[in-house]
């Protein structure tokens, strides 16, 4: 169930994302990446989702390289994310939702399923349970049949993990969960991640809420332009002098705030370099 | 109990309107039952064509292409011009397997293509079927068509007249129905859908999108090329002027106006767009006009068609009892 | 050997000529609104379509030409007329549109160009019309090659058009909003761009172009029909995605470079085949063109492939 990062490196023309990064991340703990916007966290998640390619190195699951594997491939493999921004199949029911990340297990079935009626009752009551099932532990069973974009917000959000988790991945990898939650939210959403750990599941979550951080993980990476830059538990990253400098800052919020714009400016500077070089090769552009 | 009671009565409400229709239809004059027979193939081909815009949401602007296959099998396997005489029924099983490895063939490269330029491309495969069967005069017998295709005949029943076609058409638009409501209600049509909503969520969760998006090409071109050998055996003349960009244009307004997604809204479309026509024949230079506002019409006005999504099999069933 | 290669080259730079004009037109509506403008094809025809009537309601029967103020007055009456057409277009058919599902506006523009072709059939009649005289032909020898005062207008015409875009887009504001728009609404409008008048201005470009190209080739050839959008506008298309879709240079380019292929290509065509193949297929060679870019490289020769990150961050289409 571990899942590796070796030496992973992105590149996105001029600009280097992640350089040289390598994790890794055991089952049945949470793990979270925090850093400053720019850091690169998500471009990591994107990269084992299969979004972004690699530049350099390999991330395995289980032994098995999945780095360079088609999106799908690497969800079949085992690895389930969620989005920063949300993206449900909104006209499709709650329920719905979830059944289409059974499709990969299910379709074998599709011969029964469409010329015997009683076969195909089974099979699908046997997949609505199942979603159900899923649907119970976050509380979203009542809207089952309600279209995906009639939730409210914070719904979507579970939903959304939901959907990671109904075909029993391996590996769930979370992007910004407790984003724009209140603060209510955010402990059931702390309280739900506690429930969800278990021996053969590995949990990563990106996120920016401190406060959920430092109380949900057992192991926290801190990434930094594109690099790791500490790697422990959260007394230890609390107390690392890099780790405050670099992002925590003191407890006044006026240096978090610091580092971050400085980190952003820094990121916005890296990127214009890189258009000027690359117009400068190419002068005739729009 | 209710239950049962229930379905027993929607069930027998089905039977007796297919009754009804069927013993109505004997009754009609030859004329009207070849206007409703014109309604029955556009009923078929649109259920099709629904498969892959309707779920899949890929405009695919040359299904033309596969209704031509389908007539060309049956012209070239049962007519004086290649001197073959094969069944019908064996014709309707080659034509379709002919139809699903066109699906597929032209899905293959098309599928990865962003959507406006899948239809560009769509559109332009239909353009080339017809200008390499117009040209193929060897094969084809390009612009004059092939004629005297020999009648059909199935199990012993020869279909000639239009009320024969129309008991055909019928029962295979009845089992296309069918089977085209089981797959929208199967695991391969939710996944139909997640491909129309959001392909790259899809991919996210596992779904082979390039695969899913294959079956609907290779199942609507089945369907397509089942249509065109019914065409070919009841029109018993086919040339390259059958499958122009028009035809497919209709076919797509068809699905539009009916309802995007709804088989209901699919037989609702054909009636009105064959219908409509034919009653207003003084006015058949404005047709492509008409059809050209109502396509604009309907998606600034109604996009989601006449028939609302809801309006479906399922409600249908429901509301004749079925529980 | 080398008067026919010297022909050719004037007939496909002429034609090339016309596909750029053609192609800009798609090229900029794609840039601004993500959207395959399928009734282009019809701005061109309607171009040549107006300037018909333009002609006849103010001059009457043209012969003799009508002298070089005479056209250029006709180029920018056509101009205005078409880009009123093309902005009330996008007013109506796309833009309610806009925030719909992805279907919605590629069927409008399907039904628009039907509509326009059907209408001009039945206002004006299906029958190919002939078109002014509007400069005498006049030949000219150069090495062997045939070449008239027509492919002059065509290609000068061109040029100064492209040329007046590019100082456009380049270096007025109206040019800058344009190029902000093509790169994201939501940050042009935080900036304070109308977005709505800046893609209203790229429809009354980009028709208005497309009009006088439709102008240049009814004028070359003599004649005009309500269908003659459908297969030039496939080619123009083929032109902007070999370019590069939503690149203006790229539109350039691949206009030019789609008259020399597709000039040099069905010329050459019966030789290559043995007879096999003759000129009737010349329309699906565009076609051929078009797939096989699309296929290998779709971002054509001068556009930016798409990234990574855009479809991580916007819904795939």
């Amino acid at each position: 169930m571990t899942l590796i990062f070796e030496n992973v490196g992105k590149r996105f023309g001029a600009l280097t994302a992640i350089d040289g990064v390598s994790m890794r991340f055991e089952p049945g703990l949470i793990y979270s990446i925090i850093g400053p916007n720019g850091a690169g966290k998500s471009t990591l998640i994107n990269m084992a989702a299969g979004s972004y390619s690699l530049s350099s190195g390999r991330i395995a699951l289980d032994g098995r390289t999945i780095s360079g594997l088609p999106k799908h491939a690497i969800a079949r493999a085992g690895l389930a994310r969620t989005y920063q921004n949300i993206r449900l199949f909104d006209e499709m029911t709650t329920l719905e939702n979830l059944e289409v990340a059974l499709f990969a297990e299910e379709f074998r079935h599709i011969i029964g399923e469409l010329f015997w009626p009683r076969r195909s009752r089974t099979l699908k009551a046997a997949r609505r349970a199942r979603c159900l099932d899923v649907l119970r532990r976050f509380d979203l069973d009542a809207f089952a049949d309600v279209p995906a974009r009639s939730l409210a917000y914070g719904h979507q959000k579970q939903l959304e993990i939901a959907r990671a988790l109904v075909a029993r991945p391996r590996a769930l990898l979370l992007d910004e969960p407790a984003a724009g939650l209140n603060h209510a939210e955010t402990e059931i959403l702390r309280a739900r991640l506690e429930a969800l750990k278990r021996a053969d599941l590995v949990m990563i979550v990106v996120e920016h809420d401190m406060n959920l951080v430092m109380s949900l993980s057992d192991r926290i990476h801190v990434m930094h332009q594109g690099c790791l830059l500490f790697a422990g538990t959260p007394s230890e990253v609390q107390g690392n002098r890099a780790v405050q400098e670099a992002y925590l800052g003191t407890p006044g919020e006026h240096d978090v705030i610091q580092a971050a714009a400085e980190a952003r400016t820094r990121r916005v500077r890296i990127r214009a370099h890189a258009d000027i070089a690359r117009h400068r090769s190419r002068p005739a552009s729009r | 109990m209710a239950a049962l009671a229930g379905r027993v009565r929607a069930t027998a409400i089905l039977i007796v309107a297919a009754a009804a229709i069927v013993w109505g239809a004997s009754l009609l004059p030859n004329y009207e039952l070849r206007v409703l027979d014109s309604v029955l193939l556009y009923v078929l081909l649109a259920m099709g064509l629904n498969i892959v815009v309707g779920y899949c949401g890929l405009l695919d602007l040359g299904f033309i292409a596969f209704y031509a296959v389908g007539a060309y099998s049956y012209a070239l396997l049962a007519s004086p011009h290649t001197e073959l005489h094969w069944p019908f029924g064996a014709v309707l099983v080659v034509a379709a397997l002919l139809g699903l490895g066109a699906g597929v063939l032209l899905g293959i490269p098309v599928l990865r293509l962003r959507g406006d330029y899948l239809a560009i491309v769509t559109l332009g495969f239909g353009e080339i079927i017809r200008v390499v069967i117009n040209n193929a005069d060897a094969l084809t017998n390009g612009p004059k068509g092939i004629s005297r295709i020999y009648r059909a005949t199935l199990f012993g029943w020869t279909i000639a007249t239009p009320l024969d076609f129309f008991y055909l058409l019928l029962g295979v638009c009845a089992i296309c129905f069918m089977i085209v409501w089981r797959l929208e209600r199967s695991i391969l049509g939710k996944a139909w859908a997640a491909v129309r909503e959001d392909q790259d969520a899809a991919r996210g969760v596992g779904v082979d999108t390039t695969f899913v998006k294959l079956c609907a090409f290779g199942l609507s071109a089945m369907i397509g090329s089942v249509a065109g050998v019914i065409f070919a055996a009841f029109q018993r003349f086919v040339s390259p002027e059958s499958f122009v960009f028009q035809e497919s244009l209709l076919v797509v307004l068809v699905v539009v106006v009916g309802g995007l997604g709804n088989l209901l809204g699919v037989i609702v479309g054909a009636t009105v767009l064959i219908v409509l026509p034919e009653l207003l024949r003084e006015y058949a230079q404005y047709r492509m006009l008409i059809y050209g506002l109502m396509l604009v019409g309907i998606v600034l006005v109604r996009p989601r068609g006449l028939v609302p999504k809801r309006f479906d099999p399922a409600w249908l069933m429901v509301r004749l009892g079925w529980r | 050997m080398t008067a026919f290669l010297l022909q050719q080259l004037v007939n496909a730079l002429a034609i090339g000529a016309i596909y750029a004009l053609i192609a800009l037109g798609y090229t900029m509506v794609y840039g601004v609104l993500q959207l395959i403008n399928f009734a282009h094809g019809e701005m061109f025809m309607l171009g040549a379509y107006a300037a018909f009537f333009i002609l006849a309601w103010t001059i009457g029967p043209v012969s003799g030409g009508i002298g070089v103020i005479g056209v250029t007055l006709l180029f920018f009456a056509t101009f205005a007329v078409i880009g009123v057409a093309g902005m009330a277009t996008e007013r109506v058919a796309y833009r309610p549109l806009r925030d719909a599902s992805r279907l919605a506006p590629m069927l409008s523009a399907l039904g628009v160009s039907i509509l326009l072709q059907n209408a001009i059939q039945l206002l004006v009649g299906p029958q190919p019309i002939k078109f002014p005289d509007i400069i005498v032909r006049q030949q000219f020898e150069i090495a062997g090659a045939v070449i008239s005062n027509k492919h002059g207008l065509i290609i000068a015409a061109a040029l100064a058009l492209m040329g007046a875009l590019y100082w456009f887009v380049r270096r007025t504001r109206f040019g800058v909003h344009i190029r902000a728009v093509s790169e994201s609404h939501q940050t042009a409008r935080l900036l304070g761009i109308d977005v709505d008048r800046t893609v209203a201005i790229v429809f009354l470009i980009g028709p208005g172009l497309g009009a006088i190209a439709g102008v240049l080739w009814s004028s070359y050839y003599g004649i005009m029909q309500f269908s003659m959008g459908v297969s030039i506008g496939l080619k123009a298309f083929t032109a902007a995605i070999l370019g590069g879709i939503g690149s203006i240079p790229g539109a350039m380019l691949g206009g030019l470079l789609l008259g020399l292929l597709e000039t040099l290509g069905a010329g050459f065509l019966p030789f290559l085949t043995g007879g096999y193949l003759g000129s009737e297929y010349r329309d699906i060679f565009a076609f051929g063109v078009l797939v096989l870019v699309l296929l290998f490289r779709p971002a054509g020769l001068m556009g930016e492939p798409v990234t990574e990150e855009s479809i991580v961050y916007k819904k795939d289409f």
